[in-house]
């Protein structure tokens, strides 16, 4: 039956639990937050994305080039990226290739939008990792380097660029990502909705069609930052899986981010529309 | 008038025990409580690869104290659910002040949590730390679940405030109690957001197995312990009021009769929350000791009349049903670790150690009782002790202020004079706080170990 201090108690505990986040806090490296600012990079995105292919002959017009990085072998699988090149920055990111089946399913569909994003902002491999998707990330960032280590040396050479440059034919509607490593090629195109304007910022959505089908869905501009990016981390990945399922517009709101879900629902309506036409 | 409730069959076969220590298992508990809080802090280091700029260290330092609040949140209702290893075992009186503690610490964690969050996003979206107001009406209107995480945290700042020293003791304890059970309601609502917003538990799915099943297995032992258990008991017993004894002036004994009540596992030293569903009490329970070892059909509390409730079990009828919730306690005959054995009493703390006198396995000359009182009148439940002391071969001695007021001299050396090996004695102690405080004293300066002192105490 010690006696009690309960004032200095209070004041150990207090102390104790400050300088122990404080230290946490400090172990751990600070990055760039490029990653928050991606907004400046809205612009290049509508570009890309205008461009953005039914077939290659507009992307040839304005020397677009598309180039695709090495695989990255990581514990849950492949990582591919491929990059499209206009006048000589990065417009558009793209997974080819990404883990899949079950965790790493969500994981892929929560990290990879952001990293395209985050790619796209920095025009450089020097991204944040999304946390949670830590494996993923790091291969992400090593296909990437070495898909802009082929740009340079691409340039080098006077555009002749190696890698799977797009020449402008059929192939300029590749599959955006998945599992297509050639067969299904063909028959799978992306579809780039127009840009939906909400209170928080643009929303726009691609899809990858195959077979008639919605096989993928993706947000290429979500609002950023703050509440806003802490709202896009939790709708986009579920209003992209209602989009693949329902194959059309007539999907549910995420509660909480009813403005960004009305932006996603237009912007994907658009590219139904386009698809579909 | 005194009742004698010695000698019954199962107080018998209590003294006829072996002595083996029991430890009490506080100590792995509380390395498991900081594995998980390890694991908590663990969860966010993995999924936090790097951070971007102030408003990244804050929003990270909300994170990590959100997580740990919402972690401790369910230990801190785990404390109260009267589960039997905790009760029993740890002892009640210290699971209550863990319960206290750990309370107090998770409400800090909670507002620092909302306040660091918030600042933190607000610092993201290029704001200052005044507009933080604004920022936290935005997220709680547009965040999902945010609205119920912020009744509940409402209602947690209220029960944090009522449960201040100065304020809770000038509340009814009945009040105090009842504002307390909103906690349930509070945790419910803040779990939510902790599901749908929480980074981590959106990116790692199995975090998010694991706090449903944190939370779920609280629920579960709540619900089990303190609902299905006393009912069972309780149906199983049908415990009555016999007969209330007055033993001296302002202490009285309850005589409780029931079926088959030797079952119901209490030890001496134990108690149980009793609820006597009469007008004007049903609606409160409060712990009472038994006085003596219980009996097949029979089972005594004794009782001084200080509050409101206490005295009136002086007007209790003879049938009167009775509720009743235990046994808890862990100041039991499993606490001693030594032959010989002390058991010191203050006032109406002698019921505790009425019945541990009575079977505590021992020799003729193992045990020995000192009891306290302000006078030999208040000496309650007296007679019984002295045919206990006679029939065991036990020593009693007494202790109470002299004619002029003079308080009896309680220190090392006379205990040490009146028992010369006092050092190789188990000593279990029960009384008012300040006679408690002085009693340990005395003890360790006449060279008991801390550990050998066995003492429960509800003082927060």
């Amino acid at each position: 039956m010690r006696k009690s201090h309960p004032i200095r108690r209070a004041v150990l505990a207090g102390a104790a639990t400050v300088s122990g986040i404080v230290l946490l806090l400090s172990l751990k490296p600070a990055s760039n937050p490029a990653a928050a600012s991606a907004a400046g990079a809205a612009p290049q995105q509508t570009a890309a994305a205008q461009e953005s292919p039914q077939g290659g002959s507009g992307a040839q017009r304005t020397g677009t080039r598309t180039v695709t990085g090495d695989v990255a072998a990581t514990q849950y699988g492949n990582v591919q990226v491929r990059l499209t090149v206009s006048g000589g920055k990065i417009v558009k990111a793209e997974a080819v290739q990404a883990p899949k089946g079950g965790l790493s399913d969500q994981k892929t569909a929560l990290a990879v939008p952001r990293l395209n994003q985050e790619a796209v902002a920095a025009q450089s491999a020097r991204i944040d990792a999304v946390s949670g998707a830590t494996y993923t990330s790091g291969g992400y960032t090593k296909s990437l380097q070495s898909a802009l280590d082929k740009v340079k040396s691409g340039e080098a050479k006077g555009g002749s660029a190696g890698g799977s440059s797009s020449s402008g034919s059929g192939s300029g509607s590749a599959p955006s990502s998945g599992s297509g490593s050639g067969s299904g090629a063909a028959q799978a195109r992306t579809v780039t909705g127009k840009v939906a304007e909400t209170q928080y910022g643009p929303v726009q959505v691609r899809v990858t069609v195959s077979g008639g089908k919605v096989t993928k869905a993706q947000a290429v501009q979500a609002p950023e930052g703050g509440l806003s990016g802490q709202k896009t981390a939790l709708a986009v990945p579920r209003l992209n899986q209602e989009a693949v399922a329902a194959g059309s517009a007539k999907i549910d709101s995420v509660s909480g981010a009813t403005y960004t879900s009305e932006g996603y629902k237009q912007s994907l309506q658009s590219a139904l529309d386009q698809a579909g036409g | 008038m005194t009742t004698t409730l010695a000698g019954g069959r199962a107080a018998r076969r209590q003294t006829m025990r072996r002595i083996r220590p029991r430890r009490s298992p506080a100590v792995p508990l509380l390395l498991a409580v900081w594995a998980g809080a390890a694991a908590v802090i663990w969860l966010w280091w993995m999924n936090t690869p790097s951070i971007a700029g102030t408003g990244g260290r804050i929003l990270n330092a909300g994170r990590i104290t959100g997580l740990l609040a919402g972690y401790l949140m369910a230990l801190v209702v785990l404390q109260m659910a009267r589960v039997p290893a905790l009760e029993r075992r740890v002892g009640s009186d210290r699971v209550a002040r863990w319960h206290a503690m750990s309370g107090r610490y998770t409400l800090c964690l909670v507002l620092a949590h909302v306040f660091l969050i918030m600042w933190g996003y607000a610092l993201q979206a290029g704001k200052s730390l005044g507009d933080i107001v604004q920022q936290t009406i935005d997220s709680i209107n547009q965040l999902p679940d945010m609205g119920k995480a912020a009744v509940g945290t409402g209602l947690l700042v209220v029960i944090g405030l009522v449960s201040i020293g100065p304020v809770r003791r000038r509340m009814p304890y009945d009040t105090w109690y009842h504002v307390h059970l909103f906690t349930y309601a509070a945790v419910f609502l803040t779990f939510w957001h902790q599901i749908t917003t929480g980074n981590d538990f959106a990116v790692e799915p199995l975090a998010k197995t694991f706090w449903y099943g944190l939370y779920g297995a609280v629920t579960a032992l709540v619900l089990w312990y303190r609902i299905v258990t006393p009912i069972r008991l309780n149906l199983k017993h049908r415990m009555r009021v016999e007969a209330v004894i007055e033993e001296t002036p302002g202490i009285v004994s309850v005589l409780i009769g029931g079926r088959k009540l030797h079952r119901m596992g209490a030890e001496a030293g134990q108690f149980f929350r009793w609820r006597f569903l009469a007008p004007g009490m049903r609606f409160s329970s409060h712990p009472y000791s038994l006085s003596a070892a219980p009996r097949p059909g029979l089972l005594r509390i004794t009782v001084k009349a200080i509050g409101d409730h206490s005295a009136r079990l002086r007007e209790l009828e003879p049938g009167t049903r009775v509720w009743a919730e235990g046994p808890y306690g862990a100041l039991t005959a499993a606490r001693r670790s030594r032959g010989k054995v002390l058991l010191v009493a203050g006032g109406v703390g002698i019921t505790p150690m009425r019945a541990l006198f009575e079977t505590l396995p021992g020799a003729a000359g193992d045990i020995t009782l000192l009891y306290r009182a302000n006078s030999t009148q208040d000496l309650a439940l007296w007679d019984e002790l002295a045919k206990i002391a006679d029939e065991r071969g036990a020593r009693l001695m007494y202790a109470v202020n002299s004619p002029d007021g003079e308080r009896p001299d309680i220190s090392a050396e006379s205990l040490r004079r009146k028992i010369a090996d006092i050092d190789r004695h188990d000593v279990f102690m029960c009384g008012p706080p300040g006679f408690a405080q002085s009693v340990y004293e005395a003890l360790r300066g006449a060279g008991v170990p801390a550990r050998r002192i066995h003492h429960e105490s509800f003082e927060m």
